[in-house]
């Protein structure tokens, strides 16, 4: 009797286990599709335009020859240069930020994170039109594009700081006490004790601040209207999509987007370990 | 006292001698100066903008940045930010008003409107004009669209009938590329079927008016044809060259052409619009025919905006004209360049050239109408095509538009004059004063015999008089004199 | 609605349960409601009497202080110097110098024109002899406005600054009498790592939320209540000026038409309302389908689990705005999906994803999912492996099957610990600009809807709306301020109701 229920739940087990694999596999395949869609037209060189077909008739480097003689390069190299500036200057505010907020008990802490709850609410669109005048009035729009973007992301940033406070609140606060016991300075408990601890969050905020410029469209636009050289990828490709264009550019869109995207999608999935622990670390606290 | 009075003489005299000084100078020095073109357009501006550093007598040195900005963006950058746009642009007449109300245009001087004036096509110097004064150069007169399609899907013997072709493309399981959710496109129907829209601007360029009879008789055989093709399973709204993703017909304009040519091949086939048949009479599809313009931004520096004054001159002359067609395809509004050889053996300009028959010059137009006219496809299509409804999807257009122009009660009640008086055609209002029900023009004109006008109430024609036109029997100098009570006009001489 | 003591609860049946909890809630709702007025009027009250009472103390101090105290009401700083306090003397000093100059030369004016916003607008004048209309601007509104505001916002500073000062005085002054030793300035720099080191760590940050999201949202409330719009940009065509609350009164009022023989208020009433259902299902959907395909995952016996993470993963890294206009377009009538269906004779007429209004709905619903899900999977894979085993191992001893344990166990559990995260997610949602607008830009157009605003689409939201407002063809970026506050309303009520209900939140110390 024991044995055969326990034979049941065996086949039972096997049976839904099957079914889950094959769930699994369509989803993989849905999840995969588009992009093996984008690579597959990225190489089609018998037609620019939309068709309705996937397998190239005729495989080539055109498209990507296409990239390289168009401005492409300078908006990625805007790009890059944003996405490396925003990685650090805004892992060392966001880390200020969140790591004051969950270790120090001081009057205004309470307002403060108030405040900013309240500020977030605000429909961020809004000030775009005032962001780009103020950045006007600096001189850091159109050809001087990429500070003022640097600028404007990175002074802002200090708002996100919730998901890395979550992970800081998980870090027990009795390494602290001990520290300071022992004589150590509030910087030196942040230097020497709490900083190797956070390893996983600091490379997530690395990660996360790293990934944003590259589909920064919006403001970008905003801020580098009308001149090509202050451009990064996404507002220089989207024009690609435009009426005008989409039927001369459409393969080199693709192009593009695999550009762009295999570099970034590479790092990820290297550090996908420690952006996991960040996000369940911190990002369920909130 | 009178030292310091000789002192400020003196300075204020050297002032103005500097400045006359500095305008009678010549405009001889070199200018940065950003552009903004189409993509396409860039390397051929910029090598044009070397031939005007050749060629020019002036001494004048262009330093040139070519930006690509397609001409819709050109116009929403500039308003967005005059200060931060380009120096010249190229964009689209539509925009015009628009770029005029936000002052990212400056009014051309008189050198230059007799240059525009004399050199382009009527419909392109209507184009560039607001009020009694010009604000940009004609560059282009190919803004319109025509058909595209598929000669082994459609027959030749076809292409002038909407029935047959959406038949063909049904039995074939084509598709019909119209982009109707576009105000652009779906007006073309009510032009077809003698309908009209047109906005009446006061003369500083504001919108005060809009004489548009598209919610009428002619207005519902037109929504039937628009519902004829949007009915139908084959209607996909897209004016892109869809031939490689599954139509037949595209109705789009020259910008395709080469796109086209390749996606079809030995199959390429274009011709004007075609006809719809309601209730047994042909209505050829109209549309609009427009221009490309290029406008320069307002200067604070006198001797700089001559000089682009020069260079957009030199742009937007014959041989640039042709130029561009021989490069892009795209139709001249030059005069003498219509008649070249380059632009007679293009067939999208022949087919252009065809359809513009039925072609009416876009006017300026209210920014917002674009938004409300688009809508008039979306409500028919969601019809079940019977004459209530459709009349509902019209009459809910009209009172869209109405709403519009929330003119006050004062402005709504006011009669005004309009004919051809004082030099005007019809397209301006005049004022008139009221005490009690006696409406007297705030003017006395000069009128010859046969003199039309008449006196209508909130620049509307629901309430005008006379019922016929007034026309002026004897030449002389006279006030009009309405009574609104009874609805009489008359004459009255001017002392 | 009655209430219950522990003991009633526990009788109850778990459908009476269930009702009870659910009215609760609701009920709950207008004495939230109710406790927030309160709880904003007591601190509308308590900021009146604690500005009383710092001018109780400035007063108090000013009497009984020493006449080091007394001069540094005029020169701030002078009581720091002269009591051997440096650093601290000559960064007051130092502000106030900047202050009072700052005012000279740039405050007062702009503060001068703030009333008007601007006297003079740009005029252009005929140049005859190079044949040429040449243009002068004048004032500008944008930068009156602009400046003004950080006057005031400099002000408010000084003012604070001040206050400080003047208790510096009194402190030091009580220190001394005690017979203790001030501070120096070495004290003052090593303080800054140690007790005040929080201070130095959120000085730069707040700084930057100070003057880049603060200010523009000051800024931009304002201009709710200017005519700023295309056809008066404040510089080169027309100045702007203030209009009172004409704005508001356009949005909310339930005559008048936007164009589109409709009125404002009700177009409003329709985005809001597929706003909040898209907020609902976006999120919900996430989050359900997100921890169905974690559990998937990790479940025993399921291998390559790190592969299949991966794939799924992927989606995260590629920047939507490539991601979204590609999957956009394959959707389209004439995209990939509908011609491969058509060639294998599936369907007869292309389907209309993004045409119809209610397929429009579903489809952005169903990518959003595509889109949503392996964050979802991500973040529950971390909790579902910290749920305690041995509460897994006691319930299949008492013979609850899968879907018993995962309704008595997995689900309290996550919903317990995700609660903040789904109500920032929800009202994240609601703001999700870039899934709206790549994929369909708002389309179909909503006929009644659409106007001389711009035209509206049935899947617009609210965010997408305003950036229509603001970019379309009447540029009325007064309207778009008005509507954006009206988002933060709706959001802000939706978020201190859900606070006020939540029980995660309430208590932090006791989470950690």
């Amino acid at each position: 009797m024991n044995e055969k229920r326990h034979m049941g739940l065996k086949t039972l087990n096997r049976v839904s286990n099957t079914s889950i694999y094959i769930l699994l596999v369509i989803i993989s395949v849905i999840w995969l599709l588009p992009f093996i869609f984008i690579v597959l037209q990225s190489f089609r060189v018998e037609s620019t335009y939309q068709v309705g077909y996937v397998i190239p008739k005729q495989w080539g480097w055109q498209n990507y020859i296409n990239l390289w003689n168009s401005d492409f390069k300078r908006w990625y190299l805007n790009t890059f240069i944003i996405a490396l500036a925003a990685a650090v200057l805004i892992t060392i505010i966001q880390l200020c930020m969140s790591y004051t907020l969950s270790r120090f008990r001081f009057k205004l802490r309470g307002p403060l994170m108030r405040f900013m709850l309240i500020l977030g609410m605000f429909p961020g669109m809004l000030t775009m039109i005032i962001l780009y005048r103020v950045l006007s009035d600096l001189g850091l729009t159109q050809a001087n594009a990429v500070p003022g973007l640097i600028l404007v992301s990175v002074a802002s940033s200090g708002m996100g700081y919730y998901v890395s406070k979550g992970f800081f609140d998980t870090i027990p606060k009795s390494l602290d006490e001990a520290a300071r016991v022992d004589g150590a300075t509030r910087f030196q408990v942040l230097y020497k004790i709490i900083l190797p601890l956070a390893k996983p969050i600091v490379i997530y905020t690395i990660l996360t601040a790293f990934m944003g410029p590259w589909g920064d469209f919006v403001f970008a636009r905003y801020v580098a209207f009308g001149t090509s050289s202050g451009y990064n990828v996404a507002v220089g490709m989207y024009s690609w999509l435009t009426n005008d264009q989409i039927a001369r550019m459409y393969t080199t869109f693709c192009a593009g987007g695999v550009i762009v995207a295999v570099p970034v999608t590479i790092l990820f999935l290297c550090l996908q370990k420690y952006y996991v622990e960040g996000v369940t670390g911190g990002a369920v606290k909130g | 006292m009178k030292k310091l009075f000789a002192i400020l003489l003196a300075l204020s005299m050297l002032l103005s001698m500097s400045v006359f000084a500095s305008a009678s100078s010549e405009i001889a020095g070199t200018y940065d100066v950003t552009i903004w073109a189409p993509d396409a357009a860039v390397d051929l501006t910029k090598s044009q903008v070397e031939a005007f550093n050749s060629s020019n007598e002036m001494g004048i040195v262009i330093n040139a940045t070519v930006e690509p900005v397609s001409e819709a963006d050109a116009a929403s950058n500039m308003i967005l930010d005059v200060s931060a746009g380009a120096d010249l642009y190229f964009f689209a007449q539509d925009q015009l008003s628009r770029l005029i109300q936000a002052n990212a245009l400056t009014k051309l001087g008189q050198g230059a409107a007799a240059f525009v004036k004399d050199n382009n096509s009527a419909g392109s110097v209507l184009a560039a004009q607001a009020g009694e004064d010009y604000y940009a150069y004609p560059l282009t007169a190919d803004n319109g669209y025509f058909m595209y399609y598929d000669k082994s899907v459609v027959p030749e013997e076809d292409v002038d009938s909407l029935e047959a072709i959406i038949a063909d493309c049904e039995a074939a399981g084509k598709n019909f590329s119209f982009e109707l959710e576009n105000a652009w496109y779906n007006a073309g129907f009510f032009f077809g079927t003698g309908c009209h829209s047109d906005w009446i601007t006061d003369d500083a360029g504001n919108f005060i008016a809009i004489d548009d009879d598209f919610n009428s008789d002619a207005g519902l055989i037109a929504a039937k044809g628009i519902y004829k093709l949007v009915s139908s399973p084959i209607y996909v709204n897209s004016g892109n060259a869809d031939f490689a993703s599954g139509s037949a017909v595209v109705v789009t304009g020259t910008w395709n052409y080469a796109t086209i040519l390749e996606q079809l091949g030995d199959n390429f086939g274009v011709a004007d619009l075609p006809s719809f048949e309601v209730d047994g009479a042909e209505y050829h599809i109209g549309s609009y025919s427009g221009c490309k313009l290029l406008g320069v931004k307002p200067q604070e520096d006198a001797v700089k905006g001559a000089a682009l004054n020069q260079l957009a001159q030199f742009l937007t002359n014959k041989d640039c004209q042709i130029q561009r067609t021989v490069e892009f395809g795209w139709g001249p509004a030059n005069k003498e360049a219509v008649q070249d050889e380059a632009v007679a053996s293009n067939p999208a300009l022949t087919a252009l050239a065809e359809q513009s028959n039925y072609a009416i010059p876009q006017p300026n137009i209210h920014g917002s109408w674009w938004d409300i006219a688009k809508v008039i496809t979306t409500d028919v299509k969601a019809t079940d095509g019977s004459d209530d409804a459709l009349k509902a999807a019209l009459q809910k257009y009209e009172d869209s538009i109405a709403a519009v122009f929330e003119m006050t009660d004062e402005v709504r009640n006011a009669f005004t004059l309009i004919g051809t008086v004082g030099g005007t055609n019809w397209d301006t209002d005049l004022p008139m004063t009221a005490e009690g029900d006696i409406w007297t023009s705030n003017e006395a004109y000069e009128m010859e015999a046969g003199t039309e006008f008449k006196c209508r109430q909130g620049k509307a024609w629901d309430t005008a008089y006379p019922a016929d036109n007034f026309v002026v029997e004897t030449a002389g100098t006279y006030y009009v004199q309405l009574d609104a009570a009874s609805g009489e006009v008359s004459l009255v001489p001017a002392a | 609605m009655k209430h219950y003591s522990d003991l009633e609860f526990l009788r109850l049946s778990k459908g009476q349960r269930f009702v009870y909890k659910l009215t609760a809630f609701f009920c709950g709702i207008p004495r939230a409601i109710g406790r927030l007025f309160i709880k904003i009027w007591s601190l509308i009250k308590g900021a009146f009497l604690a500005i009383g009472r710092e001018i109780g103390d400035v007063c108090s101090t000013f009497k009984n202080g020493d006449w080091k105290t007394k001069t540094s009401f005029l020169v701030m700083g002078f009581g720091s110097f002269a009591r051997g306090q440096i650093l601290r003397g000559v960064l007051f000093l130092l502000f106030e110098v900047v202050f009072i100059g700052y005012m000279f030369i740039a405050g007062g004016h702009w503060l001068s024109l703030l009333p008007s916003l601007g006297k003079e607008g740009p005029s252009s004048e005929y140049n005859a002899v190079l044949d040429t209309y040449v243009t002068a601007y004048h004032d500008n509104s944008f930068k009156i406005l602009l400046y003004g505001v950080l006057t005031i916002f400099f002000i408010i500073a000084f003012i604070y600054t001040w206050r400080v000062n003047v208790k510096q005085n009194k402190i030091s002054e009580q220190i001394l009498k005690s017979g203790k030793k001030l501070k120096g300035s070495k004290d003052d720099l090593r303080s800054m790592v140690d007790e005040n080191f929080h201070a130095t760590l959120l000085a730069l940050p707040m700084t930057g939320i100070m003057v880049f999201t603060v200010m523009p949202i000051v800024f931009m409330v304002l201009v709710a209540f200017t005519n700023y719009d295309g056809a008066h940009n404040g510089f080169s065509n027309n100045l702007f000026t203030w209009v009172g609350l004409d704005n508001f009164n356009t949005l909310l009022s339930w005559s008048g038409g936007n164009g589109g023989g409709q009125s404002y208020s009700a177009t409003f009433g329709e985005i809001l309302t597929w706003t909040l259902i898209w907020a609902f299902l976006a999120t919900f959907t996430n989050y359900f389908l997100g921890m169905g395909v974690a559990m998937m995952i990790n479940k025993k016996g399921i291998r390559l689990k790190k592969m299949w993470r991966t794939i799924l993963v992927m989606t995260v890294a590629i920047p939507q705005f490539i991601s979204l206009l590609y999957v956009g377009k394959m959707f389209a009538r004439n995209g990939l999906i509908n011609l491969s269906l058509m060639d294998l004779g599936w369907i007869k007429q292309p389907l209309p994803f993004w045409e119809d209004p209610t397929w429009a709905r579903i489809s952005v619903i169903a990518i959003n999912i595509w889109v949503g899900i392996p964050y979802l999977m991500l973040i529950t894979t971390g909790i579902l492996m910290n749920i305690p085993a041995d509460l897994y191992e006691s319930a299949r001893i008492d013979g609850a099957n899968a879907w018993q344990q995962y309704r008595k166990i997995t689900l309290p559990y996550m919903l317990f610990i995700t609660g903040p995260y789904l109500l920032t997610s929800f009202t994240g949602n609601m703001n999700n600009f870039n899934v709206i607008y790549l994929l369909t830009g708002g389309a179909p157009t909503n006929p009644a809807a659409s106007g001389a605003a711009g035209s509206v689409g049935y899947t617009d939201l609210l965010i997408t709306w305003l950036f229509k407002i603001t970019t379309g063809a009447e540029s009325q970026y007064y309207l778009a301020s008005v509507v954006g506050i009206m988002v933060f309303v709706v959001v802000a009520f939706i978020s201190l109701v859900v606070y006020n209900v939540l029980p995660s939140i309430k208590n932090e110390e006791d989470y950690q």
